[in-house]
């Protein structure tokens, strides 16, 4: 099955690993994502929408008018741009002056789009289209022994009235993957808890609050390691676990890694296909955890 | 009408126009379904840092009190996590309200209470406007307080780290057809202002 | 032919004098009089003994509105032997005086509004009603405490009941209460020996394990057919001893104590159950599913276990029918099947920890000893999280009204039983509206029950305990404790299976889903059909007080429907002609009471089920059906008598649904808000009456304009009258009259602007169509065959 494959801005530098690993797990299970051509911002519910609504559903629109051509699902990676491209898909197909005001905007640069393409995210592909018996049947090493926190972040899941592959209280596919690669999946209650991305550049102190909260209640149940689907909280759990530490003076430690990565490692890939040297928090406490374990040499 | 919270409702604080603006909105169509459940104020996740909480805010427009909901923190410090309105027994899109309102405060000139987000919205829209994607290095060089010998520090040794991890593309990523691009901004844009 | 002067009410306006004048040269009028006061005594007199001296055999009286006076000189009429359906009233003043100010107009419209009574009279025909036995035993489906008390009352008054409930025992939720609201009685202390009672009472006869499942007949005469789950114990022989259970290797949740303890596969609903008889439960026993065990039939002191028994359906004939079906609450698989998918309980973790539960299972372990599910100690902290379901768009809008009192009784109860405990309500309003609830809300927070104002945002667990996190939005300020057990009030539904029970009753539900009383303040447990009434939870959330009350209404009204031992068939009603009638049964499915069937060949109609509003009358293709005090004849008689008149402006004959639409347009006159004096309204059955003959019958006859008004409560809906009317402008289209010359809409009582609203702009709207041009009128007079 063919999917037209949306990276969103942040797969190409800060989240290269997700989009590095998500390839590899890709190439094991058989799934073919074609990235679609000349691709946009998606048109960022949080960033661009607030200067100019109009403006942020014509990117999503032209991000659709490309994909339509491709005659495949829309798959992101990013829950960020997930959402933008669902809400701005609904909107559209429901509110048929908005579609009209989107389609003049867009027709001068010669683009139709007609809002048929569905938009899913990684995650709905590999439980739903995949099946958790087929990533089962590729496990190579069994990550017997590591205690996982499947963190699923805010955007993936809610609002339910856009879409609702999984429940937006207590969603468990991540956790039935973590399973089917033989880990165990804790019983984490932040979950869905906002990891405050949207914050990150703008009011740094508050994000640093949420994000806090979630490390430590996954620090307390004991978790080796915590896995997100998702590029902008993965940056805020991992690329900023350190300023976290200083500012509140604690000690966390934790690694995060990717769901792709953790399938990646599972599947038995290279992990330097797997990008894990690119992760900030050292992943290698992760790795020696395993029966058979693996080494990566940290990048510096 | 004076900067800041009015001290007392009355037909002087009140501006009945603000609410029919927000009911135009998409996400204020149902506005006055609200009962004020407290629900979203309970379940908010940045609550701690806002001034006012979601259901004050919409208590307030319901009350025409313009300039305390255009100049609270709240509508900045909102990180669009729609736990709020999964939540809602109305299913008001309170991120969406509180973009339109975001917009509402350029368009009137309140102050933002939190200074950094219209110049991180401004910021981020012209960025994609010259590439079509952003550009992580430009947008945190932009946003960042030059004038703060702590706060450069911070980002620079923030972004070596990065940089060592391959993390950082030094050139932007863009899209090809410039065109569309510059159709679409013109477009949009044109007409935001045409209003 | 009587003009009323009603006191100036009318004379002020109409000038009666010339009234009388002009109707005294109408054909067949031999009297034509004025008075100050018809209805007064001296002027009732009056028509008594001109009917004596002239042997009248019509009379007209032009005054109020028929709904004032009608039965009073229909009466008059009787007493000096005239068949009272041979006199009939023309509404000049709700409808003509009181709106108008122009003398010259009124008076004219008047003469109009007279002239077609006056030629509708010559083809009224006496009538005699009919009256015909009633079965005296009534049906009560439901056995909680509603169709408790209102069998007990009916039995009291003499009636015999059956009492069909498809539990294996009758007391419904009640029966699972602790105590009761705000005076703490104990629950079953107060029901069972209501229980009790009907149990022994000679006039009821209980029924369990049944459902209705068809039901046939008319009011005053149904015939009902029951079907009987088996028990696969005997009832007769059944001691409950218990042995069986004791001995019975099978084990099953209990629907009784809410899922909470296990019971086995044969059992007793519960100890006080009425009638006291076990059950197996085929799902959960051995034998039915493996075909192995059977040690209760070996154990059983009474010999009672029967694996052989089988379903059964009886048929009972009753006079009358109440609907006691009760209510469920919302839990997460029906909120799932509800709310397109969505589990409002999601966010409460129901189901995720042993310490969350709803207020029905709280009800339970206060009567197991009040302790934690998770670890049977004590509980310290409690929540009670009201609102679970209810007050929501993606949920059920409307409020379970018992919630609010419910917590504050658990958190009393709560205290009573550990001192040191700590309730809190977390709650959106508090709704104490009944008798002393509003002083028992008093009572918890002198207690020290703590209320914070919040819709609960997340339950979420947490080893041993539950954390609860909310806002209190009186002080602006996020809460978030941990509690030892937390209690959810969830939304509360129509029971399962009442909207087939609805459907099959031919009784309607409301938007909120339960079944639709007749009038919201003035027949609250009537339904819309006769003989079917309601009672209880089955109309909508309540406690237990109003159930009483309900129930003590609906045996009174049921008594006065029985009571006369006959029923009064008024004798408007449709009739087949039977020389005309092919038999084709198009006429069937129109009919909203379900009064026509067809039996072999012949098509008849029940003349005790036909409500005789006429819809079936224009749709027969032979003219068959005749509908008396609204025949063909009287119809267009009064619409040629009534479209009369002199002058340019365009004439407006107005058909009112006799009912709601007519009278608000009668509260219209009431309000004397002024309207165009060009409308002439005609009181109809129903305007699905009025077909495409009548219509045709009135543009020749002089019309312009033709006005349907319908109220919406009538059978004949809405949607109904919108293609009632575009089928009627279709037709008119063969004789090019435009299809603007016809308007219509439904209305309430009290939207009389509405109905005035109508008039204003179908004038003005004809007022720029002018009048119908003569050759057209001519060309409809020809097609229906001269003038």
């Amino acid at each position: 099955m063919k999917y037209a494959y949306f990276p969103g801005c942040s797969l190409e530098s800060s989240a290269k690993e997700y989009e590095m690993s998500f390839k590899a797990v890709n190439k094991v299970l058989g799934i073919e994502a074609v990235e679609i051509s000349d691709w946009n911002c998606c048109g960022s519910i949080d960033a661009v929408h607030a200067y100019s609504p109009k403006l942020s559903l014509s990117l999503s629109a032209r991000n659709f008018a490309l994909a339509e051509t491709m005659n495949a699902d829309i798959v992101a990676l990013c829950s960020a741009c997930f959402f933008t491209l669902s809400r701005a898909n609904k909107m559209l197909r429901e509110d048929s002056k908005l579609k009209g005001t989107v389609d003049k905007i867009i027709n001068d640069a010669g683009l139709k789009f007609t809002g048929e393409a569905k938009v899913r995210h990684y995650l709905d592909v590999l439980v739903n289209d995949i099946g958790l018996e087929k990533i089962a049947q590729n496990v190579k090493v069994p990550l017997k022994g590591l205690k996982i926190v499947a963190y699923y972040g805010c955007l993936l899941v809610r609002p339910p009235q856009i879409r609702s592959f999984d429940d937006p209280e207590h969603p468990v596919s991540m956790d039935k993957i973590v399973e089917a690669l033989g880990a165990e999946s804790l019983d984490y209650s932040d979950r869905t808890r906002c990891c405050g991305a949207s914050l990150v550049l703008t009011d740094e102190i508050v994000m640093l609050e949420m994000t806090k909260d979630l490390l430590l209640s996954a620090k307390n149940i004991g978790a080796d390691c915590i896995v997100t689907p998702c590029p902008m909280c993965h940056f805020n759990l991992d690329a900023k676990q350190k300023d976290i530490e200083s500012h509140f003076d604690l000690k966390i430690d934790i690694p995060i890694l990717y769901i792709t990565q953790l399938m990646g490692i599972a599947f038995g890939v290279d992990p330097k296909e797997l990008g894990l040297n690119r992760n900030v928090v050292p992943v290698n406490k992760v790795l020696e955890k395993l029966k058979t374990p693996v080494q990566v040499a940290p990048k510096a | 009408m004076k900067n800041g919270a009015s001290k007392q409702i009355t037909d002087q604080t009140r501006d009945s126009a603000f609410l029919e603006d927000v009911r135009k909105t998409v996400a204020g169509k149902k506005i006055l379904n609200c009962i004020q459940c407290g629900v979203c104020a309970g379940s908010c996740h940045a609550r701690f840092a806002m001034d006012c909480s979601p259901m004050q805010i919409i208590k307030m427009i319901h009350l025409g009190l313009k300039n305390d909901v255009l100049a609270s923190s709240t509508i900045w410090i909102c990180a669009s996590c729609y736990t709020c309105t999964s939540r809602c027994p109305q299913g008001i899109d309170i991120p969406l309200l509180m973009s339109s309102l975001k917009n509402m405060a350029i368009e009137n000139k309140v102050p933002a209470k939190i200074p950094t987000k219209p110049k991180f919205h401004k910021t981020f829209t012209e960025i994609v406007g010259k590439y079509g994607r952003m550009h992580e290095p430009q947008l945190q060089v932009a946003l960042m307080n030059k004038k703060s010998p702590k706060e450069l520090f911070k980002n620079a040794r923030l972004g070596m780290k990065l940089w060592r991890k391959g993390k950082v593309k030094i050139s932007p990523s863009r899209v090809n057809k410039k065109s569309d691009l510059e159709a679409i901004f013109q477009n949009a844009l044109k007409k935001e202002e045409q209003k | 032919m009587y003009i009323c002067h009603c006191g100036g009410n009318i004379s002020d306006t109409v000038d009666v004098a010339k009234v009388k004048e002009a109707v005294a040269k109408l054909d067949g009028v031999k009297i034509a009089e004025t008075y100050e006061y018809m209805c007064s005594k001296p002027g009732q007199d009056m028509i008594k003994q001109h009917i004596k001296d002239h042997k009248l055999n019509r009379v007209i009286v032009a005054s109020c509105s028929p709904r004032m006076h009608l039965e009073t000189f229909r009466e008059a009429a009787k007493s000096a032997g005239l068949n009272p359906y041979l006199l009939d009233m023309a509404n000049i003043r709700e409808q003509c005086s009181w709106v108008h100010s122009d003398k010259a107009i009124a008076t004219a419209k008047a003469i109009a509004l007279i002239s077609g009574l006056v030629k509708r009279a010559r083809f009224l025909e006496p009538l005699e009603p009919k009256s015909i036995p009633l079965n005296r035993d009534v049906l009560v489906i439901g056995g909680g405490v509603a169709g408790i008390l209102t069998s007990i009352e009916l039995a009291d008054k003499g009636y015999k009941v059956h009492l069909v409930e498809r539990n294996p025992s009758i007391g419904g939720h009640m029966a699972q209460l602790s105590k009761t609201f705000p005076t703490l009685d104990c629950s079953q202390c107060i029901l069972t020996p209501k229980m009790v009672y009907v149990s022994q009472n000679p006039n009821i006869d209980i029924i369990t394990m049944a459902e209705p499942i068809a039901i046939e007949g008319s009011p005053g005469n149904y015939k009902v057919k029951v079907k009987i789950t088996p028990r696969y114990v005997d009832a007769e022989k059944c001691i409950s001893c218990g042995e069986c259970a004791r001995v019975c290797p099978s084990k099953k949740p209990s629907k009784f104590e809410e899922g909470l303890t296990q019971e086995k596969a044969i059992y007793l609903p519960f100890k006080q159950a009425v009638p006291n008889t076990y059950l197996i439960d085929k799902n959960s026993c051995l034998y039915f599913n493996k075909g192995i065990c059977k040690v209760c039939e070996r154990f059983c002191k009474g010999k009672a276990i029967a694996f052989n028994q089988e379903e059964k359906t009886i048929e009972l004939n009753v006079g009358a029918i109440i609907t006691c079906t009760g209510y469920q609450q919302l839990s997460p698989e029906l909120s799932k099947g509800i709310f397109e998918g969505t589990n409002v309980f999601s966010p409460y973790s129901f189901g995720l920890h042993p310490d969350i539960v709803t207020n029905l299972q709280f009800e339970r372990l206060m009567l197991q000893g009040l302790h934690r599910p998770s670890n049977g100690k004590p509980p310290k902290k409690v929540a009670f999280i009201l609102c679970v379901g209810s007050r929501m768009d993606r949920g059920v809008n409307y409020c379970c009204k018992i919630g609010c009192m419910n917590a504050i009784k658990h958190s009393l109860l709560l205290l009573k039983a550990f001192p040191e405990a700590e309730p809190w309500i977390f709650y959106t309003d508090i709704r104490a509206h009944g008798k002393g609830y509003e002083e028992f809300y008093l009572h918890a927070r002198e207690h020290g029950v703590k209320f914070i104002r919040g819709r609960v945002a997340e339950v979420v667990p947490n080893g041993d305990n539950v954390i609860v996190r909310a806002e209190d939005t009186v002080l602006g300020r996020q809460v978030e404790e941990p509690f030892d057990l937390v209690v959810l009030s969830p939304a509360l539904l129509p029971n399962y299976g009442s909207h087939e029970l609805a459907k099959m009753l031919g009784i309607d539900t409301g938007p909120d889903g339960f079944l639709l009383e007749r009038h919201h303040k003035l027949r609250p447990v009537d339904t819309k059909m006769e003989g079917i009434y309601l009672a209880g939870c089955a109309v909508g959330p309540k406690d237990i007080r109003e159930t009483t009350i309900e129930s003590m209404a609906t045996a009174s009204k049921v008594a006065t429907f029985l009571g006369k031992d006959e029923i009064a068939i008024s004798p408007e009603k449709a009739q087949i002609i039977g020389e005309k009638c092919n038999n084709c049964g198009e006429c069937i499915k129109w009919c909203p009471a379900k009064a026509i069937v067809k039996a072999s060949k012949d098509v008849t109609i029940n003349s005790i089920s036909c409500t005789g509003c006429g819809i079936c009358v224009p749709r027969c293709p032979t003219e068959a059906i005749d509908l008396k005090s609204s025949t063909d004849e009287q119809l267009i008689g009064q619409i040629e008598g009534t479209a009369i008149g002199e002058g340019d402006q365009p004439r407006i004959l107005a058909f009112l649904e006799k009912t709601t639409a007519y009278g608000s347009a009668d509260l219209a006159g009431q309000t004397r808000i002024n309207y165009v004096p060009n409308v002439r309204i005609i009181s109809v059955p129903s305007t699905g009456r009025v077909g495409l003959k009548a219509v045709l019958h009135g543009f020749a006859a002089g019309a312009d304009g033709i006005v349907f008004i319908e109220g919406d409560d009538s059978p004949f809906r809405e949607d109904n009258v919108r293609d009632h009317v575009i089928e009627l402008k279709k037709e008119l289209g063969k004789y090019s009259v435009e299809s603007l010359r016809l308007a219509s809409t439904t209305t309430t009582l009290p939207q009389y602007d509405k109905v005035v609203n109508l008039f204003e702009t179908f004038s003005q709207r004809l007022a720029k169509l002018g009048r119908l041009s003569d050759d057209k009128r001519q060309k409809i007079r020809e097609a229906l065959g001269g003038n």
